[in-house]
């Protein structure tokens, strides 16, 4: 049964995700224990902290919008979810080899696409960051503090990436105008140079 | 309609002044505070049956009490309890003289046999101020009974100005007989009082199935007439609550206006939480069920006539 | 006032009755019910479940949303006031998870679910979640009023809710939608990994 609807308000989506976002910090904050609290803060600080991350996760937002839609929005959806199953495999023990160089790797990777603007399926594009993914959640999301609460931090890592994300939609979003071409493809070939420098890190 | 309300005038005028008319017996219970945290207490006059016979008090929390001292940890706080009100004795007044030699006086009955003691002789005027608006607040949000009668206004009203007009107009009636009350002008005994409350709400009642039928009546042109006229009886109501903590005079102007504030904070945010959801509920097209349209009234009628005939029937068995 | 203007204030007044209630185990001061209700508010399991289900109610449209937000909560108290009188009903972690990410998952997925799939993932995760909740409860001390206190929270959190999510039909505001359950999924899966990692 389908109805019409009036178009969906704007203010009201936001206030909606204000609301959330507004709530669930709050929550976690307001929690009995403190170490709580602190862990949804480590949560949303950590993935910050890393540069590597931070690059390749900008990456991701500024490939998605070389892609334009559907990519756009299905790499934010699909990124978290294959990242906690990395974070997964780590958590329960299973080693992922190479993680550091696959981290390194997926900078030089996403990084390169984006500045040679590469519009490959998005099934191949999927699967790319999907892999990606796996061994950024498998470094990244295993790191507690003691005594905080595990759902609370995740929370938070997953917010902070998705939040990176956003950034690169966002910077992504320069494309309208006719510098913003070069300027993404510019910070492109910075995320790669970048993660050339990483590579060498993780192997020497 | 307007019978109902005769009705109800006569009810409040015949049983305010026979219940204020019925014998009391009291006894008084007087606490001295002999040096931190240490106080002595004794029970004085009495009738027939020894007070301390049957009645018992519940210190707050932190203290221990035994036959004629309490310790507490830190200075006396928090809920006093007796309990054994309305058996021979209807009401006990407890008398608390601080170090300092200030006297607070609360009176307990068997409807209210509670004491909420504050430290306010060492408080900061914002935190007394803090404290008082909290009280409001926790009336407001525990009187289920106000809380209903407030749906009802606001299943009634029709548009933004008309809300406006009916929620201004009770908070105004309300806060005149809190006033009243609390600095003694005008008592009403509480049994009545409380009969009244309910027989609002159930008044109340077949005004929203009168709206939602689309009929209309005095009451759904002008709520903020009857929202006015009932404001005064639930004022009375917030009184109760006040007094609680036996003020001394100075005190009452800060309680009554951090507690009025605290009432308003609460009611306020009962009516926002209310339109959010209604607002939720027609976005759902739950207006479209009519078992989802009756609910609200029924709901009204049911709580009204169950709480009248329960308060009419304490109300007559104080009187036999 | 408009309606954008409530709900900011409702964002307000949440946000400012929230941090007052971290004192002992959510004591509002306002008696049992009012701590049952800000006991949901600060368990982020039980909290993240109901954003999940209003979500998902919400993108499955109207007349699955109206169900939702009748069962959720009537489940939630169900479960809660069984768990009250048998605590070892109340499953632990891992049992809540599964609901948690199901619901989650179908959220990020945009899944079209059969209205009985639905109706039987709400009832199921409102009676795990209302018992692990009415459990915790129980084991603080708190009696059947604060079960009651708690499904009222879930009423009127995922009333608003899947109001809310019914707009978003289509375009960005239902991209954001799923976002927001690619997100919860995630954090669930993650903990699913720390329960793991705990046991081991």
């Amino acid at each position: 049964m389908k109805r019409l609807h009036c178009p969906p308000g704007p203010t009201a989506l936001r206030w909606l995700l204000a609301a959330g976002a507004a709530a669930l910090p709050l929550a976690a904050l307001a929690h009995t224990d403190g170490a709580e609290a602190a862990g949804f803060l480590s949560g949303l600080a950590h993935p910050v902290s890393g540069l590597d991350h931070v690059l390749a996760m900008v990456a991701v937002g500024l490939w998605g919008a070389v892609l334009g839609a559907p990519a756009l929005w299905i790499l934010p959806v699909a990124f978290p979810v294959m990242m906690a199953f990395g974070g997964l495999l780590g958590l329960a023990g299973l080693p992922v080899p190479g993680v550091e160089v696959g981290i390194a790797l997926s900078g030089i990777v996403l990084g390169a696409a984006v500045l040679a603007q590469l519009r490959p399926g998005l099934v191949v594009a999927t699967l790319l960051v999907a892999v990606f993914a796996v061994f950024h959640g498998h470094a990244h999301g295993t790191e507690l503090p003691a005594g905080a609460s595990g759902l609370l931090y995740s929370l938070g890592f997953v917010i902070a990436t998705g939040l990176l994300h956003g950034v690169g939609i966002l910077i992504g979003e320069a494309r309208r105008w006719g510098f913003g071409q070069r300027l993404i493809r510019t910070a492109g070939g910075g995320v790669a140079a970048a993660g050339v420098f990483f590579l060498w890190r993780a192997l020497a | 309609m307007r019978r109902v309300a005769w009705l109800l005038l006569l009810l409040v005028a015949l049983f305010a002044g026979r219940a204020s008319a019925h014998e009391l017996s009291m006894a008084e219970l007087e606490i001295r505070e002999t040096g931190p945290g240490a106080y002595v207490f004794s029970w004085l006059g009495g009738g027939r049956v020894p007070a301390t016979d049957e009645l018992t008090p519940r210190w707050p929390r932190a203290c221990r009490g035994d036959e004629n001292w309490v310790a507490c940890e830190g200075p006396m706080a928090g809920l006093l309890r007796i309990d054994g009100i309305g058996k021979s004795y209807s009401a006990v007044l407890v008398k608390f003289h601080g170090r300092d030699a200030a006297l607070h006086v609360y009176p307990l009955t068997a409807a209210q046999p509670t004491a909420r003691l504050v430290d306010l002789d060492n408080a900061s005027p914002f935190e007394s101020a803090a404290a008082y608006a909290n009280l409001g607040i926790e009336h407001i949000l525990l009187g289920f009974d106000h809380l209903l009668f407030v749906l009802g206004l606001l299943l009634i009203v029709r548009d933004r100005w008309m809300l406006f007009k009916t929620i201004t107009a009770f908070t105004l009636a309300h806060s005149i007989t809190l006033a009243v009350a609390t600095f003694g002008v005008a008592r009403v005994a509480a049994e009545p009082l409380n009969a009244a409350i309910a027989l609002s709400i159930l008044f109340l009642a077949p005004e929203v199935v009168r709206r939602w039928r689309g009929q209309t009546s005095f009451t759904v042109r002008h709520p903020w007439i009857v929202a006015f006229a009932f404001g005064l009886l639930h004022g009375f109501g917030f009184a109760t609550g006040l007094a609680e903590l036996g003020l001394a005079r100075e005190q009452i102007p800060l309680a009554l206006l951090m507690f009025n504030v605290g009432v308003e904070l609460g009611q306020l945010g009962f009516v926002l939480l209310i339109l959010v959801l209604g607002r939720a509920a027609r976005r759902l097209e739950f207006d479209r069920s009519p078992i989802a349209l009756r609910l609200p009234g029924y709901l009204l009628g049911s709580f009204g006539a169950f709480w009248t005939l329960q308060r009419v029937a304490i109300l007559l068995r104080g009187l036999v | 006032m408009s309606a954008s203007t409530l709900r900011g204030l409702m964002a307000l007044a949440l946000a400012l009755v929230m941090p007052a209630a971290h004192a002992h185990l959510t004591q509002t001061g306002f008696g049992e019910f009012y701590d049952g209700m800000a006991h949901l508010a600060v368990s982020p399991m039980d909290l993240l479940l109901v954003l999940a289900a209003g979500l998902l109610a919400g993108l499955a449209g109207i007349p699955a949303a109206r169900f939702t937000v009748l069962a959720l909560p009537a489940a939630w108290l169900a479960g809660g006031l069984l768990a009250q009188r048998w605590p070892g009903l109340a499953g632990g972690e891992f049992i809540g998870l599964v609901p948690l990410v199901l619901t989650a998952a179908l959220v990020a997925l945009d899944a079209r679910l059969r209205p009985a799939g639905l109706r039987v993932l709400v009832v199921g995760a409102g009676l795990i979640h209302g018992a692990a909740n009415g459990a915790a409860m129980t084991a603080a001390g708190a009696g059947a009023l604060s079960v009651l206190g708690a499904a009222t929270a879930v009423v009127v959190f995922v009333t608003l809710l899947a109001a809310e999510s019914t707009r978003a039909v289509a375009g960005w505001p239902r991209v954001l939608v799923r976002v927001m359950g690619s997100w919860i999924t995630a954090a669930g899966i993650l903990m699913f990994g720390w329960l793991l990692h705990a046991a081991r």
